[in-house]
């Protein structure tokens, strides 16, 4: 029996497959258990290559025989806790695009209060929807493993990654990284 | 020697910490805290822990060329190993960041430190009996 409200983090360099891995993920479950798939799109439409981007992924899930529910939210996602219900999957995709938007749209200063805030918004934001939800899958990037000491604005996003991942991880019921389109499960046990 | 690995942030020293029991430990040497890298190791400890690898590496990238590099850091393994192997339960643990999985640099410094630091990193774990890659928190075994 599937446990009530679960999280899986799913992890992956750049074109690693990640997001597609997530999807299935989603629809599997959606398959399998019944709940309506949401995509909760963190994208802004900034320039064309990210337009570009975003109207793939559209593609991409519309091509399938599912219907997704686009939630467009680009910071503080807690706010839509709330919509959710236990017959709902998440999918959030992705947590790097979430912390820039969170750093950088509001043009303030990175003190520390701001930072804090910042993480918080993530953290339980993605928490709230986590526990409401039937299941919430949490896309993020491995960016990692590459000098961070070189560039105090590289130091400061690395710390608040590296600590947000941390975090969803020790929460997760499931964690996957994902290498050349194969998931490899680091936490939990195969759903 | 065990080598411990990773990202950046990913929780190594918290890993380190838990597993070897070890809180403000007088034999935790970190480059973080500007320490130079030790050339005589202290007699009354049997566990040491070295931390920030790749910084010490930069220092040496820096000053001489990739061939000698290594051959100094091979010489620094040769210290540990035969430091732990003087004394029955000695063991250093020796704390590197993964800085290898980015794109090329621009600077050639800094591609000169990254090259190093990938091949020390693999003397490294040939001389190591145990090492683990830590991903958030999480360690997986891979010696």
């Amino acid at each position: 029996m599937e446990k009530v409200s679960s999280l899986i983090f799913i992890t992956g360099g750049v074109r690693s497959g990640k997001s597609s891995f997530a999807e299935r993920v989603a629809v599997d479950m959606a398959e399998s258990c019944g709940g309506k798939l949401h995509y909760l799109a963190t994208g802004v439409q900034s320039d064309d290559e990210m337009r570009k981007r975003i109207v793939k992924h559209q593609q991409d899930r519309a091509g399938g025989k599912h219907h997704w529910i686009t939630v467009e939210q680009s910071v503080q996602i807690g706010k839509l806790g709330k919509y959710f219900t236990d017959r709902d999957i998440i999918l959030l995709d992705c947590v790097t695009t979430l912390l820039n938007n969170e750093l950088f749209i509001s043009e303030r200063e990175w003190d520390k209060s701001f930072l804090k805030k910042v993480t918080e918004n993530i953290i339980t934001g993605i928490m709230d929807i986590k526990s409401r939800a039937k299941k919430t899958i949490v896309v993020s990037n491995e960016v990692l493993n590459v000098p961070v000491d070189g560039n105090k604005l590289v130091f400061i996003y690395g710390k608040i990654l590296g600590h947000i991942h941390q975090q969803l991880v020790k929460e997760a019921d499931q964690a996957y990284l994902v290498e050349a389109g194969i998931p490899i499960l680091m936490k939990g046990v195969k759903g | 020697m065990h080598f411990v690995t990773g990202g950046a942030f990913n929780g190594k020293r918290a890993w380190v910490k838990k597993s070897y029991l070890v809180q403000d430990y007088d034999g935790w040497i970190s480059a973080y805290d500007h320490r130079p890298l030790p050339e005589k190791l202290e007699d009354d400890q049997d566990l040491l822990i070295l931390e920030g690898i790749e910084k010490w590496l930069k220092g040496l990238s820096v000053e001489y060329e990739a061939k000698q590099c290594l051959e100094i850091w091979n010489s620094y393994l040769d210290l540990w190993t035969s430091w732990e192997k003087a004394k029955t339960d000695r063991k250093i643990v020796i704390i590197g960041t993964d800085i290898t999985k980015g794109i090329v640099p621009m600077e050639a410094e800094n591609r000169n430190w990254r090259d190093i630091t990938g091949w020390a990193y693999q003397d490294l774990a040939k001389r190591s009996e145990q090492m683990d890659v830590i991903w958030y928190g999480l360690n997986q075994k891979i010696k």
